[in-house]
């Protein structure tokens, strides 16, 4: 506690020198160099022994390759964002009721034609197979299994999307990055339909994103060929890729012809866009910072949820993602408003830990914990669950 | 009474946690110069490169009040023709960053001001001089592509600061900046702070009347550094200053300044457009500049990051640094959703008491 304040007062007593000198060999890498250098992968936990979803990113942790960690972890530039969308949820306390039957709890809910055992659903990630061989199919399968969780393919998914959706009976929806030749939206869009997505959620923010850490990777593994200033004809003259800085709200008129499904819009953050998005007839928002991959400095989706909800008005869904892990959590958008939560990281460490049995018991683990969290702060239903539950002090 | 440590290592200790060494790297490694990703990534190479009093003087800086302000960034805004051309007395600027003025570069490089005018205008990015450069004006001029502006310490000699600032000018200077606010050196620059040996590093008569006298002689626009005050920047444009350069010098000579980026917004509302407003002070992230720029400053002056490219890589370093800088803005501006700094407004950020 004393340690900030030492350089300052100039000078350190006998006892805090002992304390920083067995501090320094603690910490010293000869003495770590002795140690028994397999001693972190001696025994690697069963599946049972898991209990929330923290435990499974350190068993990924220890069983990916590090690319497949971190490309999973990473967030946009410093990580701010990243950092503040798991700080909101301290800004956010829960009111609970204590005289209330609980006896059952009903989590099911419909959302645009899609019925769900629970408000949670897998956000849109990339190449699955880079966390397991068995890729986006395994991950289905385990989302089937954990009470039918409905799947958001990512366009960037690392299999066909037909294989995916055979590989289980879920409800799957598809994700889209639109391609400004409009035409060119047309084939993945037609193919999920085929292999019977219910929904397209497109997903227009990170027009700019950059990981930075990507950059660290690649360093130390020795690559460092590729220099960042060599022009290259998809950067503009700041040097940044303009592949996806053409985005306009008529991009949604002019994709409604060849769909249909319903069409949700991902990334939103502010009220304004929000009522945009409705009069350009979406049928859904997805508030989302990317998990803290788009924009650094974006606020965490969960503290401007509350004026998105506001500003909808329940004209359309509003689901939301970025930085939910816990039951809780989930409670706690769905007390603001909220339809559904996705989970982008979550089934990723799932599968990457123990493939689709760890991608079901992830969320199963999450589900349970919704019905824990609804059941201790007596709301037995969705419909129970409103703003009175949660005592908010928001930035 | 305070005591000295009595163990070495503890002191070690101390100075260890000074050296921030990325895990596994070999100590004092210089990494090559593609490897760093962020401007704050050079201060560690710089520390490396520098003796400590040198290092003493550019490390550091305080950014905290960035983490108070969060984006409310737009969707679906065509940014594909992203323009940040800053127009600043008459010259058309690549970005609306600049490298501010830093006194006596031969401390952090062997070529000084000379490799740090080279950087800049590799990085088409215009340079402040400092009236307290290693090199002649001339010389610096020769080196830089760019843009040059002039910075100059208030002094009893009214004389020998107008011949500086008229031979700078001559030099092709095309902006003169009269820092305000630092009497005395920075803190620890000259041993402990003692009454005894405090040589009045500016000017004590300074006043508006003197300012006014630099004004008059001085053909080329003048701006203030180290405006802190809305009442402060009224007063410079009542009394036809030029420029507001809003700097609490880097936060080096008073503990406790405010941050620069948090007064900033209501020094542009009591200029109010008469006048460009400048800022500088912590700025290490190209989100940190668009903040300034959607509080309206017009332009952002960076400093100790170049001067950390160029301690630990020389024009090479400082070019990198500012690029980076630049590069990181351009996204930002993109994805907050604005094609130039124009289209901002305050709507794009949220003041955040977290
Ligand atoms: C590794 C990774 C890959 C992602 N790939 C996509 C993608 O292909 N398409 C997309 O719309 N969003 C993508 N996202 C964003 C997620 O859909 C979601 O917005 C985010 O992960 C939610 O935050 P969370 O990870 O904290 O749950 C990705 C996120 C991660 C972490």
């Amino acid at each position: 506690m004393k340690q900030p304040e030492r350089h300052r007062h100039g000078y350190v007593d006998r006892r805090e020198s002992i304390r920083l000198l067995t501090g320094f060999l603690a910490g010293s890498p000869l003495l770590l160099a002795q140690q028994d250098p397999f001693r972190d992968h001696s025994r690697i936990p069963s599946i049972d022994e898991l209990i929330d979803v923290f435990d499974f990113e350190a068993l990924a942790y220890e069983k990916l390759p590090r690319s497949a960690y971190n490309y999973t972890a990473y967030g946009a530039a410093g990580e701010f964002t990243l950092r503040r969308n798991r700080e909101v949820f301290k800004w956010i306390e829960l009111i609970p009721k204590g005289v209330v039957n609980v006896s059952s709890i009903d989590t099911t809910t419909e959302i645009l034609g899609t019925r769900m055992n629970f408000p949670i659903m897998v956000a849109p990630t990339a190449g699955h197979t880079a966390l397991h061989p068995s890729g986006e199919a395994g991950t289905h399968e385990g989302c089937t299994a954990a009470a039918e969780t409905p799947m958001i393919v990512s366009h960037a998914a690392s299999m066909p999307i037909e294989e995916i959706a055979a590989s289980a009976s879920g409800p799957i929806w598809v994700q889209l990055y639109p391609s400004p030749d409009i035409e060119t939206n047309r084939k993945p869009l037609e193919k999920a339909q085929a292999a019977g997505a219910r929904a397209v959620v497109v997903t227009v923010d990170q027009e700019a994103a950059f990981y930075e850490r990507a950059l660290h990777d690649r360093n130390l593994a020795g690559r460092r060929s590729r220099r960042i200033r060599r022009p290259r004809r998809d950067l503009n003259r700041y040097r940044i890729p303009v592949k996806r800085l053409w985005y306009e709200w008529k991009l949604f008129d002019q994709l409604r012809s060849f769909i249909n499904m319903p069409m949700l819009a991902k990334g939103v953050l502010i009220a304004e866009d929000a009522k945009r998005c409705i009069e350009h007839g979406l049928d859904g928002i997805v508030v989302s910072n990317h998990g803290g991959r788009a924009l650094d400095y974006s606020p965490s989706s969960l503290e401007v949820l509350p004026e998105i909800v506001d500003v909808v008005a329940g004209r359309v869904p509003v689901l939301i993602d970025s930085g939910f892990r816990r039951g809780s959590d989930i409670l706690k958008a769905l007390a603001f408003g909220a339809s559904a939560v996705c989970l982008g990281r979550v089934p990723r460490w799932g599968l990457g830990a123990f493939g689709p049995p760890g991608a079901q018991r992830i969320l199963e683990i999450v589900q349970a914990e919704l019905v824990m969290a609804m059941a201790h702060s007596g709301r037995p239903t969705l419909a129970s669950i409103d703003r009175s539950l949660v005592r908010a002090d928001l930035p | 009474m305070a005591r000295i440590g009595s163990l070495p290592a503890a002191t070690l200790l101390i100075r260890a946690q000074r050296s921030p060494q990325i895990i596994g790297e070999p100590p004092g490694r210089i990494p090559p110069l593609d490897e760093l990703v962020n401007s704050l990534e050079f201060e560690p190479v710089a520390q490396r490169k520098l003796d400590d009093a040198a290092f003493n003087a550019i490390s550091g800086g305080n950014r905290s009040g960035f983490d108070h302000i969060v984006f409310r960034p737009r969707l679906m805004v065509n940014t594909q023709n992203l323009d940040l051309t800053t127009e600043l007395f008459g010259d058309a600027m690549f970005t609306p960053i600049l490298i501010g003025p830093a006194s006596h570069q031969n401390r952090f490089h062997p070529e000084g001001e000379l490799a740090m005018a080279r950087g800049a205008s590799a990085a088409q990015a215009a340079m402040v001089v400092a009236d307290r450069s290693d090199h002649p004006v001339e010389r610096i001029a020769a080196e830089a592509g760019g843009p040059l502006w002039y910075q100059a310490y208030p002094e009893s000699d009214g004389h020998s600061l107008l011949s500086r600032i008229h031979k700078a000018v001559e030099a092709g200077c095309k902006a003169v900046c009269i820092t305000v606010g630092t009497p005395y050196g920075q803190i620890g620059s000259n041993g402990y702070p003692r009454l005894s040996t405090l040589p009045p590093m500016g000017n004590p008569a300074f006043d508006w009347n003197y300012i006014d006298r630099i004004r008059r002689s001085v053909t080329a626009p003048l701006l203030l550094k180290g405006v802190m005050s809305a009442e402060e920047a009224k007063t410079a444009v009542k009394n036809g200053i030029q420029g507001i350069v809003v700097s609490n010098h880097g936060g080096g000579f008073v503990h406790g300044l405010a941050e620069p980026i948090t007064v900033l917004p209501e020094i542009v509302d009591a200029v109010g457009g008469r006048a460009p407003v400048l800022v500088d002070g912590g700025f290490r992230r190209g989100s940190d500049v668009l903040k300034a720029l959607i509080f309206g400053a017009k332009a952002v002056l960076i400093s100790r990051p170049a001067l950390w490219g160029l301690a630990a890589y020389g024009a090479e370093g400082v070019r990198t640094v500012v690029e980076l800088l630049q590069t990181e803005l351009a996204r930002d501006l993109a994805m907050v959703g604005a094609a130039n700094p124009q289209d901002l407004s305050r709507d794009f950020v949220k003041i955040s008491r977290r």
